[in-house]
């Protein structure tokens, strides 16, 4: 009981302090001329506005056979502009049109350029992970090899890798071998991103793997197994389970070091945040928003990770 | 001598290094089929050592071992196809902590033998009752007891139906009370015939159920005999000093 009124003591001591600390950012913000306009925010998440439909040429407008979607028949010659879906028509039947006009309104939501910009780092940080979990799951195993040549190799690349920063690599990745190769800013940068996690999940697999004790890999090769028939099914399923919490760790470092691939123009969450300031004057709004859902993002995985171990642990 | 059955195992001049540490010096011995060897000697005699090397988990430098008719270092030799032959059972059970106990025993004939599914769970099912762990089968690994762990093993290396089995240390990381029910299973086998390599420090087992007790030294084979005489009248001084110490 005494135990009992002590954990609930230091709860409500945890919660005083975040209320605390909540309240004095409060103030905090109070001392500096800023008016917050969270309202300036919103349309760049989701837009509600009802769009305007621009007529891309000179033309006449016809209703389709159908009686309700616009054809826009252009004068150039070349094929109508369509319009399926709109709320309300500005433009009439018959009107002559000039580019630039407006034919009609859509009352829809769309996704604004933060919500883009949160796929774009959905989809690099996604492709990063399997790349670098498969690639740093081969370096770890030439790390831990027998034949110096895969060994020495796994070693130099981990340490040219760890050893120099990640923004650095972006830049050798997307100028350099981006030129060479011809590669797309996108693709440029998931491999940087996958070729800079996968030397540490390289390591980590190797800790992982020899942490096993050996009698695992005798008892495997004893019964017939060969090499990678034992890694396959008896060594790294075991050393998988072991290395979640530290791959949990390196994934949730990939979302956010993904950040840093605004530098080659890719319009990720930050390079979205940084243009939705200089369009809405609203930059502690939009930090602070863009922060939140990077932290959306890097608790879901934590989240499905711990889920993983939970189910995992049934042997233990 | 035409009936004498033919030697499984045979290992001449066997010699093995650690570094500089001469591990195994010029062991030489043969194993009949059928036939159940106890090797006892203080610890690191290199006893372990050189049952390792029957089924190359250690591999040595010089010298010829020849297992159920194959040279274990010709070139052609497959060592997977030859370890399918010489099941092995170790101090420390190494049991596969992420699979259950009829896992642990039907996995190797399913992947390294390929044998049909049906038939690999029907004798793996036999052995687990054979070993007394009917109940146990879909138990994993932490929730057996150390006896239960090292019978599951014995049958898991039992299940790639092996002409040889090897036993290191089997008993020594069970409580006492564990011993006596791995030991009845390990009698049981070698009744039924079984080729046998065991090193152990239970001389119990070794004068009952043996029929030759060897005795390791610093690495080398010092004698080489039938439980009786091995045990009542041991032919050599460092014998008699080391059964005195441990009977």
């Amino acid at each position: 009981m005494q135990d009992q009124q002590r954990v609930w003591l230091w709860n409500s001591v945890f919660v005083a302090i975040v209320f605390v600390l909540g309240y004095s950012i409060y103030l905090a913000s109070g001392k500096i001329d800023y008016t917050w306009r969270w309202d300036r925010v919103t349309p760049y998440i989701i837009n509600t506005e009802p769009q305007e439909i621009i007529a891309p040429g000179d033309g006449t407008l016809e209703l389709g056979s159908d009686g309700k979607s616009l054809h826009l028949v252009l004068d150039s010659g070349a094929d109508p502009f369509i319009v399926k879906k709109y709320t309300e028509m500005v433009a009439a039947e018959g009107d002559l049109i000039f580019e630039g006009d407006t034919l009609a309104t859509l009352n829809d939501w769309q996704i604004g350029p933060i919500i883009e910009g949160l796929i774009v780092t959905i989809e690099i940080s996604l492709y990063s992970l399997v790349i670098a979990l498969v690639l740093g799951l081969l370096v770890g195993l030439m790390r831990i090899s027998a034949n110096p040549a895969l060994r020495n190799l796994a070693i130099l690349y981990i340490e040219v890798i760890r050893g120099t920063p990640l923004l650095v690599q972006i830049f050798i990745m997307y100028f350099f071998f981006g030129t060479v190769l011809d590669l797309e800013r996108f693709t440029a940068g998931v491999i940087a991103l996958s070729v800079f996690t996968a030397a540490y999940v390289a390591e980590i697999v190797r800790s992982g793997i020899q942490s096993i004790p050996v009698g695992q890999m005798e008892a495997a090769r004893s019964l017939g197994m060969s090499y990678p028939k034992a890694m396959i099914y008896i060594i790294l399923p075991q050393a998988f389970k072991r290395t979640l919490p530290p791959l949990a760790g390196q994934f949730i470092n990939l979302i956010k070091d993904s950040s840093l691939v605004s530098v080659i123009s890719i319009t990720d969450l930050t390079k979205a945040g940084r243009e939705v300031v200089s369009g809405s004057f609203a930059p502690f709004e939009v930090w602070f928003t863009v922060a939140l859902l990077y932290l959306v993002l890097t608790s879901a995985l934590s989240w499905a990770i711990q889920r993983l171990e939970k189910r995992l642990s049934a042997s233990d | 001598m035409t009936n004498a059955p033919e030697k499984i195992i045979i290992a001449e001049g066997v010699d093995k290094y650690y570094g500089k540490l001469h591990a195994l010096k010029d062991v030489t011995t043969s194993v009949h089929r059928g036939e159940v060897v106890v090797i006892v000697g203080p610890s690191g005699s290199g006893k372990s050592t050189f049952l390792r090397t029957l089924n190359q988990l250690e591999k040595i430098q010089a010298g010829t071992l020849v297992v159920d008719g194959i040279d274990m270092y010709a070139k052609d030799t497959n060592i997977n196809k030859l370890r399918e032959n010489v099941g092995m059972v170790f101090q420390n059970f190494n049991l596969f902590p992420h699979k259950t106990a009829l896992e642990n025993v039907m996995l190797s004939p399913r992947i390294v033998a390929k044998r049909d599914k049906k038939e690999v769970e029907e004798h793996s099912r036999e052995l687990m009752y054979k070993v007394g762990l009917a109940e146990r089968m879909h138990n994993y690994p932490s929730q057996l007891s150390g006896g239960q762990m090292q019978r599951v093993a014995i049958a898991r290396a039992l299940a790639m139906r092996p002409d040889i089995m090897l036993f290191d240390e089997p008993t020594s990381a069970l409580d006492p009370e564990m011993v006596g029910e791995v030991l009845d299973v390990m009698k049981s086998l070698a009744a039924e015939g079984m080729t046998m390599v065991v090193v152990t420090h239970e001389m119990g087992f070794a004068r009952e159920v043996a029929d030759r007790v060897l005795f390791m030294e610093d690495g080398a084979l010092l004698v080489d005999e039938a439980p009786e005489k091995f045990f009542d009248n041991p032919p050599h001084p460092r014998l008699k000093q080391f059964l005195s110490k441990v009977l």
